[in-house]
């Protein structure tokens, strides 16, 4: 009897906690959504002048912010491309060959994860500053793609772990070259790792705030845009297109629920 | 599965092809070339913008920056030419023009400078305006919530009284903030020498106490949610405050005031110069600049806009600061490289 | 296979070897190693009047960051990163454990609504911190209302909104590799303790904890070290009052424009990265799971 009852306030205490937690995660976003509806049109948008979606109709005016956000998407998809290619060719690589200076190689791949964004930022900035590189698209997705590809390797890596080396054998013993191999029987196999690398590095360069505002010159991506409206007050065209972001990453989310996700993600 | 990554990765591109799509869908509109204008955040109103892209098709890019420091490092860092025109305070102006990155302006291309104010013309910083023509400028002055604050204040001095802790919004500028502490011990905004540093870095720490925000771009914010309810900020972001939150009362100091005048400049390397000058000439055009100040009220070089605007801009001290303030105030100037260096230590020590 | 034939096969693998390992050593040569040895190189060299960069020698840099101002600079956001992480993990144990432990099919849902914030913009959701933290947001107005409190609370600019910032930005760094070694978890240990007559605290803190240290430190490292760099969370909810070594190597390439002394401040920072690292794998950490 007792046993039951201090298992039942175990799990109410339990709930509890949850509870406050997912509130914590979710206050701001329940900021945005509901700075998105207000109707207010003065400077800093902190007072709430009443309901209304004309932010959601007059943000298709607002070019700069839809522009900034279009440069997002563009640099995450080419360095979550390029990164996932160079990433997963260097993950087979380095778990099948010997060669010299691969410890150092590997020693290397933690650099980018391990050391602070800023300082990364800044010495990217000196470094292209230094050799003029123009700052733009270009630096922005090189800078991407070094901070990505360590992740996509990592995830690739924990897949070749338990991967069976006979396989590719096999193949080869029945014909197949090492590109038919590799396409038809590496590939596959490591598909789920190599879309959970994926899906990190696209995460990843979306939200980078700190690389990008070093290196970005006059491209501005959808981060650095509101970080430039927050000095002002983050205007409700703002919260307008992030709470559309939200709905589209949930989307997204329901979509590939049986696909990369799954699979993908669990391998982390 | 392989299907559904495809299918993601075209949604994803097609929507960011779109978006860029609509973004640069005006940007081809811009016909007759681009200007990559580099100013202040909250000083040219994007209205103002479009009304230039409209009449002239020259597509403007602008990018904003919080400090004169934070400009003069990233025209240097980026490529040349990246920006056409900057726009530097006083001080900024003649060192910018030392160090040779300034282009000299046409006046024949620039026909509306006559209605800049005489008083304007030929400043100390650039003499026979060769490099600048003046834009807007301002006061640093005190802000007071009067229902929030009972304590008298008229002096940058009484900012640093222990009643006010924990209640004071500053500027995030280390020349405006350590030259308002040395102008409150009855020295200059420029001072140089270590020993009366040593002092004022002294009294600066008082300040640590009370001050609860540093924000340059819009210190109006916290004044109007009461998050802060007195400080040093723009004499115009008292003026936009106070549109919000009438409680507010703007305040000149009695040490004399610290002054600043923005100034439209074009980098050496532009490659737009053409376009520059009339983009100058378009901001100096008075009812252009009556719509820059009924969305930024700050004081004006620009007379005919200053006639325009009438008496209730005129008479607005935030927005435009009587003569004998003007007269009493203080230009911060170009120091020495080791001076600034103790300059950014106390900073440093106030901000930690 | 390797052993038998060395010579050949040294020459049919050189190529692939080299095409599948080249594009990364490319890419990790040139935009992180040689820009980290430039920075070394840079905070050793001097700026003219106006700030710019002279290759000439000095050690003037770092003398200066000797000074008792930078060092508490230092310490201070050492602090900070201290406290952040021991939030993280207090607060994320328990969430990741029951997360993990949760056996209906309510687990995937449970650990996506962890993810799916940090898909939004992280500067808007800190800014979106601001506006419910300040004098007229949403929390002093609701208590207001309630009349429990007659002013509103200060809650914003002040150390305790950063270190709230930085457990808000971060916590999914913890989450995510605790969640992975408690699901790792081998229930089987678990009953044999209390059938062994362990009472459940004991199960905890002798099985359940030793068993997750490999979560706790790598989270740890990666909430610890973010956090020393993250300057946009104490610029926003830190009103600028609480400076950290990253709103102090911002300022010196942003403002200050002394681009020497902010390179000298960098590498101090790559120093005390290492050094946790280090220390990461003394405590016999794997940086397999740095990667989350």
């Amino acid at each position: 009897m007792k046993r039951k009852r201090k298992a039942k306030v175990k799990k109410f205490v339990s709930i509890l906690f949850c509870v406050l937690m997912y509130l914590f995660l979710f206050l701001p976003i329940m900021v945005i959504v509901s700075g998105s509806f207000n109707a207010t049109h003065t400077k800093p948008y902190l007072s709430w002048k009443g309901f209304t979606f004309d932010w959601y109709i007059k943000l298709w005016d607002n070019t700069s912010l839809l522009a900034s956000f279009g440069n997002t998407m563009i640099i995450a998809v080419v360095s979550t491309i390029v990164a996932t290619i160079i990433g997963t060719l260097a993950a087979i690589g380095m778990y099948r060959y010997r060669f010299k200076g691969k410890g150092i190689l590997n020693g290397l791949l933690y650099i980018p994860v391990v050391i602070p964004e800023i300082v990364i930022g800044i010495a990217l900035l000196t470094i292209f500053s230094r050799v003029n590189i123009p700052r733009g698209m270009l630096t922005l997705i090189l800078a991407h793609v070094s901070f990505c590809v360590p992740f996509v390797i990592f995830n690739v890596r924990a897949r070749l772990s338990g991967y069976d080396k006979s396989i590719e054998e096999a193949s080869m013993d029945l014909g197949a070259n090492r590109v038919v191999t590799f396409f038809e029987v590496t590939l596959p196999v490591l598909m789920p790792g190599i879309g959970g690398g994926a899906l990190l590095a696209f995460t990843l360069s979306i939200d980078d705030v700190i690389i990008s505002y070093f290196v970005n010159g006059q491209t501005k991506t959808y981060p650095l845009k509101v970080m430039e409206s927050i000095k002002s007050g983050v205007a409700p065209d703002v919260n307008a297109l992030s709470t559309l972001i939200l709905i589209g990453t949930i989307l997204l989310v329901v979509f590939t629920q049986s696909g990369i996700f799954k699979k993908g993600k669990k391998e982390d | 599965m392989k299907k559904k990554v495809l299918c993601l990765l075209m949604i994803v591109c097609m929507v960011a092809m779109l978006l860029t799509g609509c973004g640069s869908g005006s940007d081809k509109a811009g016909s007759n070339g681009e200007l990559n204008i580099f100013v202040w955040t909250e000083y040219v109103p994007e209205s103002v913008i479009d009304k230039f892209e409209k009449e002239t098709g020259i597509k403007v890019n602008m990018s904003t920056y919080s400090s004169n420091e934070d400009m003069l490092s990233k025209v240097k860092s980026e490529a040349p030419g990246a920006y056409d025109i900057v726009q530097p305070s006083d001080y900024m102006v003649a060192q910018m023009i030392s160090q040779d990155m300034l282009k000299e302006l046409d006046f024949e291309k620039l026909p509306n400078f006559e209605n800049i104010g005489e008083s304007y013309k030929n400043p100390s910083y650039d003499p026979g305006n060769v490099y600048s023509v003046p834009y807007m400028g301002g006061a640093g002055a005190i802000v007071v919530n009067t229902k929030k604050i009972d304590m008298e204040i008229d002096s940058y001095d009484d900012l640093f009284d222990p009643s006010l802790k924990g209640q004071l919004v500053v500027l995030d500028d280390f020349r405006a903030i350590i030259g308002m502490t040395s102008k409150s011990m009855g020295y200059s905004f420029n001072e140089t020498d270590e020993a009366v540093l040593e002092e004022v870095s002294k009294k600066l720490m008082k300040l640590k106490d009370n001050v609860v925000l540093y924000d340059s771009d819009s210190p109006k914010s916290a004044l109007i949610s009461g998050d802060c309810n007195a400080g040093m900020i723009w004499s115009a972001e008292v003026a936009m405050a106070m549109e919000e939150n009438p409680d507010l009362e703007v305040i000149y100091p009695s040490e004399g005031p610290y002054l600043f005048f923005d100034n439209w400049c074009v980098t050496k390397e532009s490659k737009n110069y053409e376009n520059a000058m009339k983009f100058i000439n378009f901001m100096m055009d008075p009812e252009n600049m009556a719509m820059v100040l009924e969305e930024f009220p700050y004081l004006c070089a620009n007379e005919k806009a200053i006639e325009m605007m009438g008496d209730e801009y005129s008479s607005n001290p935030a927005k435009n600061p009587p003569a004998e303030v003007i007269a009493k105030g203080e230009y911060v100037q170009n120091l020495d490289s080791d001076v600034l260096d103790i300059y950014s230590h106390m900073w440093t020590k106030l901000k930690e | 296979m390797r052993k038998k034939h060395s010579r050949h096969e040294w020459r049919s693998n050189t190529l692939p070897a080299l095409v599948m390992v080249g594009p990364v050593t490319f890419i990790l040569a040139f935009l992180v190693v040689v820009p980290l040895i430039f920075v070394a190189v840079m905070s050793f060299c001097q700026t003219d009047e106006y700030y710019n960069v002279v290759f000439k020698f000095t050690t003037e840099n770092y003398a200066k960051l000797i000074s008792p101002d930078y060092l508490k600079i230092y310490a201070q956001s050492l602090v900070i990163a201290l406290i952040t992480t021991i939030l993280c993990i207090l607060l994320g144990y328990p969430f990741s454990y029951i997360i993990a432990r949760t056996k209906s099919k309510k687990k995937r849902i449970l650990y996506m609504l962890v993810i799916i914030p940090f898909w939004t913009n992280s500067l808007i959701r800190i800014y979106g911190w601001r506006s419910f933290l300040g004098s007229s947001g949403w929390l002093n107005s609701i208590l207001m209302k309630l009349n429990i409190i007659s002013e509103p609370l200060e809650l914003l600019y002040k150390t305790g909104s950063t270190v709230l910032g930085m457990v808000y930005c971060l916590i999914p760094f913890m989450i995510l590799p605790l969640y992975t070694a408690i699901e790792k978890l081998d229930t089987s240990l678990l009953e044999a303790s209390s059938d062994l007559g362990a009472k459940p605290y004991k199960t905890f803190f002798e099985v359940i904890i030793p068993l997750t240290s490999g979560g706790i430190f790598s989270g740890s490292i990666m909430v610890f070290i973010p956090c020393l760099g993250y300057f946009f969370v104490s610029n926003i909810l830190g009103g600028g009052n609480t400076d950290m070594i990253g709103n102090l190597i911002e300022r010196q390439f942003k403002s200050a424009n002394n681009w020497p002394l902010g390179a000298a401040l960098s590498i101090i920072l790559i120093v005390v990265t290492l050094l946790l690292v280090k220390g990461y794998q003394k405590l016999g950490g794997d940086m397999e799971d740095l990667g989350v």
